[in-house]
């Protein structure tokens, strides 16, 4: 052994703050959940314009995954990762970056969602200056994280600081890639992908945001702090370094599950299929290794909250992680696509695998860090009962709703026809079951302040100034010290010897190397095809992009997050088109930046929307649901008739799709001339069938104009045209962004 | 005390967490090899219930067999038949909750017209002849903002708002919307 030994501390003190920033930040997240939930019986609770479901939903998402999800990842990690490599952060100063850094863009992020600004993309919503911020944190994290892998005193890395390595550059990768954008202002961009393309990238990204920020940082803190807890060994190495591995390369190509019987070709969504199903193995490796490390330590849990805590972790994860695969079943997913189902399974993952597992890690964290005996082991116990029962009602309310609305919208009753045309029938009919979700949520959130107390009255018996551990430690050896005998046999047994493995543990940066090709080998086989398929997208000659007044309508829809609740995607399955009208063909969102697809319907799909009602119902209907649809929920949008169209940006934003390749022709040189002209049009048509005078320059004439686009091209092609739409000379894309 | 005492220890620690070089577990490894072999018994599909002729065709086949099996009803109402729809009170008192439900946001709940035509003078847009009256709702006429009523409603709910319409005829709203068509 070495004689000389380092001596040296952890920054403890950064694990204080991600400790504090989770708490209070997921306090934060399930109360917007639980107004969201609320808001959904109580249409009423919708104050329009900053505080309505659809700009609320993604506020919601973003705070339970990037802010309290995040910043508890972000507390094990500093915590185990230093005490794993033994060795301090590389420099304090960065994970000081880190955290305000990380903190500065989730307040951004709740201010900027409820003004409307998002990108609408599912938990990509941010605008492009706060993805450039969150790139930038995310770079200045990983510097730290891997130049202090480079400076640990263990030789060998834990399956721990794998799982870390993989979520820090999986997400680097997926964060880039799917918001790449133009922007078209300071608060404004579209995406460079479209229709069929954008879709691909954003469930690449999404599906994959789900595996590599609230799967695998946390399976990472499992491996820490479940054994801690338990003080066992964790179960399998072996098992360890099997699931990790499959798990990060099957993991990447699940995307295309979350679009099946959609525009997307068939390939992929089989593609997106089997890998799902292939998953559930490699997922279940983790619990598996999480509840068997707790064999010989059973009676412990009975007494021990923080290993219930855990214990419900990991059954949650198994559960969720066995329904994904199945949900993934293209016959499956048919019945529970756009349902509250998909709600209820992510909330089986949220609420019971990453809430539980961090609280669990919390109050093993909290006397450690503060220094004291827990405030109040009876509070804990307390907490863990609200939440249980809280999920418990959530999910089964939940997933009743979800089977309820599925089986409705597909029911043909003896004639042939649909069972439940009018749609909001299948929508009343969830209203109790939406109320026991909000008893749910409730307990849930109850639990939360129970624990915040707690972790408040620990926090403040701390001692005066902490006491810093000094740690002796000694440094690498020059030459990895494999100590293991040269493996022997054939190539089989070597391999399942593990023990190349093993080297690559004492090498990280080769390992993050390895996880790295892992991650993109993987993606490029579908990211490749996806960029060749612009060419494979069918083009319908009659589908021309949007007129500049339809374009803002198209972003009033962005801004208002008509796409939480409606979808633009009308499934080749007897009971849509019935409902809906035509499928929808990929040639149809080849304008399409960003794809408007949307994932759950709450209320009707608006694919086929347009001609379907007059200019004037759009326009009653925006301004109270309720006086054209007695029992609709959807929000009131009153302001729409009194805020004006900004004429003047709508050059910029057609110029901005211009540049990305939408043949734009004429207007590009006079958009806002050829928006008014349609709005005059439009409200026109508005006054001239009894409704209000003078809507020519509101928003609403620009929205209605949007809605009734909606799936005319296609009925154009078929020579039903009757709405005249004003045309659009394409011309041939001009790489230097149009013909100014 | 545990039945794992003789699993072996790996002879690593991090930070005291020590690892069992425990094998794979035999189920674990069954179904991961069973879920390989899904992909390609799903593409080959002896079954016949893996890949299939892809979402379009299966589609059109599901289709064909929904209009084999229920035929589009050809035959169109006769005057007469709808007529007697607005002789059973039964079917207006139905019919008037489908109206103020469906109808009255735009013909208001009197039927004095609102953005639709008022439903109570002699003037009809698309036709005052009772079989006329119940195409229009039926099929709808879109261009003039008619929704196609027929496909959010049950034909008895159809059959019934329009024997509740037809009772309308004649009531004399106060402020009806102004006469639009042809008198019938």
């Amino acid at each position: 052994m070495n004689a000389r030994l380092d001596s040296f501390s952890y920054d403890d003190d950064i694990v204080r703050k991600f400790l504090w920033a989770t708490m209070i930040w997921g306090l934060v997240g399930f109360l917007v959940g639980l107004i969201i939930a609320i808001q959904l019986p109580v249409p009423g609770l919708n104050i329009a314009p900053l505080l309505t479901f659809g700009r609320l939903r993604p506020l919601h998402t973003n705070a339970v995954i990037f802010a309290f999800a995040g910043n508890a990842w972000f507390t094990g990690a500093y915590y185990s990762s230093q005490r794993l490599l033994k060795t301090r952060m590389w420099s304090d100063g960065l994970s000081k970056f880190h955290f305000w850094g990380w903190q500065a863009i989730i307040v951004a992020a709740a201010l900027t969602l409820p003004l409307g600004i998002t990108q609408s993309k599912e938990y990509a919503e941010l605008e492009w200056p706060i993805d450039i911020a969150i790139a930038v944190v995310w770079v200045a994290f990983a510097i730290n994280y891997f130049v202090t892998l480079t400076r640990r005193r263990e030789r060998h890395i834990y399956v721990a600081i794998w799982f870390y390595i993989a979520s820090i550059i999986t997400v680097a990768i997926l964060h880039i890639f799917n918001n790449l954008s133009v922007p078209a202002g300071a608060f404004k961009s579209y995406s460079i992908y479209a229709g069929v393309q954008d879709a691909f990238m954003q469930w690449w990204y999404g599906h994959n945001a789900v595996a590599f920020f609230l799967t695998t940082p946390f399976l990472g803190l499992m491996y820490y702090f479940m054994p801690k807890a338990a003080d066992r060994p964790v179960f399998s190495y072996k098992l360890s370094i099997l699931h990790f591995w499959t798990l990060v390369f099957l993991y990447i190509w699940a995307g295309p599950h979350h679009l099946h019987y959609t525009a997307l070709p068939d390939w992929a969504s089989t593609l997106g299929m089997l890998f799902s199903v292939m998953l559930w193995m490699p997922s279940w490796g983790g619990m598996v290794n999480g509840l068997l490390t707790l064999r010989g330590a059973w009676h412990k849990v009975a007494d021990d909250p923080i290993l219930k805590f855990f214990v419900v972790a990991v059954t949650a994860y198994g559960m969720s992680t066995f329904e994904g695969p199945m949900l993934s079943i293209k016959s499956v997913n048919a019945l529970a696509h756009y349902t509250d189902w998909i709600i209820a399974h992510v909330h089986t993952g949220a609420l019971g695998w990453n809430g539980f597992l961090t609280f669990g890690m919390v109050y093993w964290l909290a006397p450690r860090l503060f220094q004291t005996e827990m405030h109040s082991k009876g509070l804990v116990n307390l907490h863990f009962w609200l939440a249980s029962f809280g999920i418990l009602l959530y999910v089964v309310a939940i997933y009743s709703a979800g089977a309820t609305q599925g089986l409705m919208w597909r029911a043909f009753d003896e004639t042939g026809r649909l069972q439940y045309p009018d749609f909001v029938e299948t929508v009343i009919r969830l209203m109790p079951m939406y109320w026991v979700r909000v008893a749910g949520g409730l307990l849930y959130i109850s639990g939360m302040v129970v624990g915040i107390y707690n972790v408040y009255k620990t926090w403040a018996a701390r001692p005066a100034a902490y006491e810093v551990l000094v740690v002796k430690a000694a440094p690498l050896s020059e030459a990895p010290a494999d100590r293991h005998a040269p493996a022997v046999g054939g190539l089989w047994t070597r391999f399942a010897s593990a023990q190349w493995h093993r080297k690559w543990e004492g090498m990280p940066l080769f390992f993050s190397v390895m996880t790295a090709v892992a991650v993109i080998v993987a993606s490029l086989f579908e990211i490749i095809p996806t960029f060749l398929i612009k060419s494979n997208v069918p083009t319908i000659a009659s589908v021309k992009p949007y007129a500049p007044l339809e374009l803002a309508g198209r972003d009033i829809y962005q801004r208002e997050g008509c796409f939480n609740c409606h979808s633009q995607m009308v499934r080749p399955l007897t009971y849509e088109t019935e409902r809906y009208g035509d499928y929808s063909k990929p040639g149809e969102s080849v304008y399409d930046h960003p794809f408007l697809w949307g994932s759950r319907r709450i209320g009707p799909d608006l694919a086929r929307e347009g001609g379907k009602y007059p200019d004037l119902w759009h326009v009653r209907h925006m301004y109270n649901p309720r006086e054209v649809t007695q029992k609709s929920i959807m929000p009131a949008y009153p302001q729409l008739q009194i805020n004006i169209i900004d004429f003047a940006v709508i050059q910029k934003h057609v110029d901005a799709m211009a540049m990305i390749g939408v043949p734009y022709g004429d207007a590009v040189n006079r958009a806002p001339e050829m928006a008014k002209a349609q709005a005059a049009q439009v409200a026109a048509s508005i006054e001239a069938a009894g409704g209000p005078k003078g809507l020519g320059d509101k928003e609403i004439v620009a929205l209605t104009a949007y809605l009734q686009r909606l799936g005319r091209d296609i009925k154009n092609a078929s020579g039903t045209a009757q709405h005249s739409t004003p045309t659009i000379k394409p011309i041939a894309f001009n790489a230097s962004g149009g013909s100014r | 005390m545990a039945d794992n005492d003789n699993d072996r220890l790996l002879e690593h620690s991090y930070d005291g967490i020590q690892e069992f070089d425990n094998p794979l577990p035999t189920w674990w490894k069954w179904i991961f090899y069973a879920t390989i072999l899904v992909v390609p018994l799903y593409m080959w599909d002896p079954l016949g219930i893996g890949v299939g002729p892809g979402k379009v065709k299966a589609y059109e086949q599901q289709m064909a067999a929904l209009n084999a099996a229920h035929p589009k009803a050809t035959a169109a109402y006769t005057d007469d038949q709808v007529a007697a729809f607005a002789k059973d009170p039964a079917r207006v008192a139905a019919g008037k909750v489908v109206f103020t439900t469906y109808c009255a946001a735009c013909h208001r709940p009197d039927g004095g017209g609102l953005i639709g035509p008022n439903l109570t003078d002699d003037f009809w847009l698309h036709g005052g002849r009772p079989s006329e009256i119940i195409k229009t709702v039926s099929e709808g006429v879109l261009a003039k903002g008619m929704p196609n009523w027929g496909k959010v409603l049950k034909p008895d709910q159809v059959e019934d708002a329009v024997a509740y319409v037809q009772t309308l005829h004649g009531t004399n709203p106060a402020n009806p919307k102004e006469p639009q068509g042809a008198r019938y």
